[in-house]
């Protein structure tokens, strides 16, 4: 229990007291008490678990959330490495900022989904163009606050790694670097929640296998049991990812000043 | 100059040679350091003071090498002073900033020597720059969780690991509350006793000036220049009771107060 | 801030523009559909004389305005009840918190099962994404500043509805106003998404209709639109939020 408190608090911190849940169980519960047999629109939520189970036996399920898991955690993880250094060359180099500034608004201002018709038109349907669209639309974010907090590093540390005699390479790792760190999670933090969406959109809108395309063909064929419990693995997939993302992100910031800066919720 | 045969015999580590600093901020020229001359004698504690305005921070910055001068020569025992010299330290005013708060205290004092010594040798540093400020006991803690005046100490700790000849002091007591400004005074003055290092201190304290001083030199200004220089005959070690209610006290401190308002400033 | 013209960004806008023409033109690049900046100018103007980027632009602004009124006015209702009652925090909070991270996304073909191809379908998924940032972000004013100006209240013996109408609400003002800034642009994300899928109509609906029709140039066309527009609302928000806000200083308003 000690040995757990740790990072279970980092989860738990924030969080409301879970008593809060009582009205969604009992809404559940009504719901499937009602029972609204026969109703194609309200399936009572037993009946979510037998949709869920039948998909689950012919193997769909298992092979369309592997798909998109692997999409989002190889889409984040390629977000991250570009948009961090891309961020850091960004933040370095004012003429650099100066100079792509108004084509970086551009690409941040543009809502994330249009991206994806484009980049069916460009690449076709194929399997390589959920990663892309999905690393175009969740790197902007964390490229963007890198790059930012790279610029504000202060003056007076570089005056610092001066006096001390630090040399270019160790200023960048010792100390710019770390610097920007809380500001590159903030960046992660939005770019996790577009990742996931944009995911199930190139899904739905390409049907290349995933969750979102499952989802589509069970709506299609009026199969609102599984529509249902699809809904709740996705629900589930994202409260997973953001668990782990928040317990990985209090982790490191433990060693940051406590700053309500970078809990921002987007 | 016959660079060879410049020796630090002269009783000089420090000679600065009708320096000067001009800046161009937004397209104007500013003069801020007008041929400015002024020697540093080995192992003296000189203190500077002056209104704001008078260039105080830009004549430390000179010694410091994190700013070239315009014209004028610098000389660094014997050498001319390009980028920061080996064997100085600058000890900045804004504690908070001038320390990676996401690093521990042991960590930040490792910070200048960890790539330069071997660890064995970085560890003994550590623990003697720890106990020459009395930070024993928080070597593990981060900054942000310490005092100001303990955060002040831990950067002083920083630039005594380097073990450095002379220490560029600008109003490191600046911002802390009488009490702790006291006690850090007798702080430095310990380890220029115990260390023999040379200091350069800016305050806009003239009791601090003159409590700590060997020499107190007064800047006019802007543009910067020296007002006079006088020479502080207080028997060391000093106390802050009976050094600060000694009679030749109140006459230095009349006499410097005299010469700040008569080299005027902002 | 006011920026200056930023005219090293704005050439080097220019100068990409210019070397995607080229290279199209050239040959250079190997896609089977890139249209060239030129073509899809062409399309543009196309489109603005048939009207339908008119109809469509309409349709989505349309629901945008209405998905996020409605995204307003319930966020921000929960925001000041949750924000004010601890009771509601305590027993209904963590429900909110479960349903929040639920990519609205997935809710679109509920809404479709329940409403087929609707107006109804838009705005379900609009206001249901767009709600989060107006609740939280009212929740969290209205919470951050009531233990402070509570005694406010209290001292000058204000009513609590008073003491809620000229004190907590206004001090909570720059962050309701940052989740409404927000909330629109999720609005837009998401009219943009439920026309692609769920409402076969206005712009979210034309893209992906050029994109069938193998229309390249208009689908372009439609896509560097909605970037402008979507650039344009934002910026007309912060325009308004720095009217409404003089009282507060910049950085209120620009905060996130």
């Amino acid at each position: 229990m000690l040995r757990l408190a740790p990072w279970f608090s980092a989860l738990r911190s924030g969080m409301p007291p879970l008593r809060g849940l009582l009205p969604l169980v009992v809404l559940l519960a009504l719901w499937q008490a009602i029972n609204p047999q026969g109703s194609p629109y309200f399936p009572p939520p037993s009946s979510w678990w037998t949709g869920l189970s039948v998909l689950a036996k012919s193997g769909r399920l298992g092979a369309a959330l592997s798909s998109t898991l692997i999409t989002f955690v190889l889409a984040i993880a390629l977000s991250c490495v570009l948009g961090g250094l891309l961020g850091l060359l960004l933040g370095r180099s004012r003429a650099a900022r100066r100079a792509l500034g108004p084509t970086l608004e551009f690409f941040r201002g543009l809502p994330p989904p249009v991206i994806v018709p484009v980049a069916v038109l460009l690449l076709g349907y194929v399997q390589s163009l959920k990663l892309v669209v999905v690393v175009l639309v969740a790197i902007w974010p964390i490229l963007l606050n890198t790059a930012s907090a790279t610029a504000a590093v202060s003056e007076l540390l570089v005056e610092v790694s001066h006096t001390l005699r630090l040399g270019r390479v160790a200023t960048l790792y010792k100390i710019i670097v770390p610097s920007a760190v809380p500001a590159f999670l903030v960046g992660v933090r939005s770019a996790i929640p577009l990742a996931i969406i944009i995911t199930l959109l190139v899904e739905m809108l390409t049907s290349l296998p995933g969750v979102g395309s499952l989802i589509v063909i069970s709506q299609r064929q009026f199969h609102s049991a599984e529509v249902y419990g699809l809904l709740i693995v996705v629900g589930l997939m994202g409260f997973v990812i953001n668990a782990i993302f928040v317990t990985i992100e209090g982790v490191t910031l433990r060693r940051f000043p406590p700053r309500a800066s970078y809990m921002h919720d987007n | 100059m016959s660079a060879a045969t410049v020796v630090a015999d002269s009783g000089n580590i420090y000679e600065c040679d009708a320096v000067s600093l001009e800046l161009f901020p937004h397209g104007k020229r500013r003069l801020i350091i007008d041929r400015l001359s002024l020697n540093v004698r080995t192992g003296e504690f000189l203190t500077i003071v002056g209104s704001s305005g008078t260039g105080k921070s830009t004549l430390l910055r000179l010694l410091g090498g994190l700013v070239p001068a315009t014209s004028g020569n610098i000389r660094f025992r014997g050498a001319a002073v390009a980028g920061a010299p080996s064997g100085v330290v600058v000890v900045f005013q804004d504690y908070s900033n001038a320390l990676l708060q996401w690093r521990t205290v042991a960590r930040n004092i490792a910070l200048g020597i960890e790539d330069k010594l071997d660890k064995a040798e970085v560890d003994a540093r550590i623990r003697q720059s720890l106990q020459m400020v009395g930070l024993e006991k928080n070597a593990l803690d981060h900054p942000w969780q310490l005092s100001g005046g303990m955060q002040q100490r831990v950067q002083i700790a920083r630039a005594l690991a380097l073990k450095p000849q002379v220490m560029l002091m600008d109003e490191p007591f600046g911002a802390l509350d009488a009490m702790t400004k006291a006690s850090l005074q007798d702080e430095v003055l310990k380890v220029h006793q115990q260390t023999g290092t040379s200091f350069v201190f800016i305050t806009h304290d003239i009791e601090e000036a003159v409590y700590l001083g060997d020499r107190v030199i007064v800047l006019a200004g802007p543009p910067g220049r020296i007002h006079n220089a006088v020479d502080i005959t207080l028997p060391r070690p000093r106390d802050q009771m009976s050094t600060r209610q000694s009679p030749e006290f109140l006459r230095y401190r009349a006499e410097i107060h005299d010469a700040v308002l008569a080299a005027g400033g902002h | 801030m006011r920026a200056k013209l930023n005219i090293p960004g704005t050439l080097t806008l220019l100068a990409l523009v210019a070397l995607w023409e080229v290279a199209v033109r050239g040959g250079a690049v190997t896609f089977d559909y890139l249209p060239a900046p030129s073509a899809i100018a062409v399309a543009f103007v196309g489109i603005v004389r048939s009207g339908e980027l008119l109809t469509a632009t309409l349709h989505t602004l349309g629901s945008v305005l209405i998905g996020w009124v409605l995204a307003l006015v319930i966020g921000g209702a929960l925001g000041l009840l949750f924000g004010l009652s601890a009771f509601a925090r305590r027993w209904f909070l963590a429900t909110l918190e479960v349903l929040r991270p639920l990519p609205a996304i997935a809710f679109l073909p509920v809404a479709l099962l329940l409403f087929s191809f609707s107006l109804t379908t838009e705005l379900v998924v609009m206001v249901y994404a767009s709600i989060w940032p107006m609740f939280i972000n009212t929740m969290g004013g209205i919470a951050n500043v009531s233990s402070r100006l509570n005694d406010v209240g209290l001292t000058l013996k204000l009513s609590p509805t008073q003491t809620l109408l000229k004190v907590l609400i206004p001090a909570a003002a720059p962050s309701i106003l940052v989740g409404a800034r927000l909330c629109l642009g999720l609005t837009l994300v998401l009219a943009i998404i439920a026309e692609m899928i769920g409402n076969p109509h206005g712009l979210g609906y034309a893209v992906v209709n050029a994109l069938i029709a193998i229309q390249p140039e208009q689908m372009f066309a439609y896509v560097l639109f909605i970037g402008v527009l979507a650039i344009a609302l934002n910026a007309l928000l912060l325009q308004a939020a720095r009217l409404l806000l003089p009282a507060y200083g910049r950085g209120a308003v620009e905060t996130v």
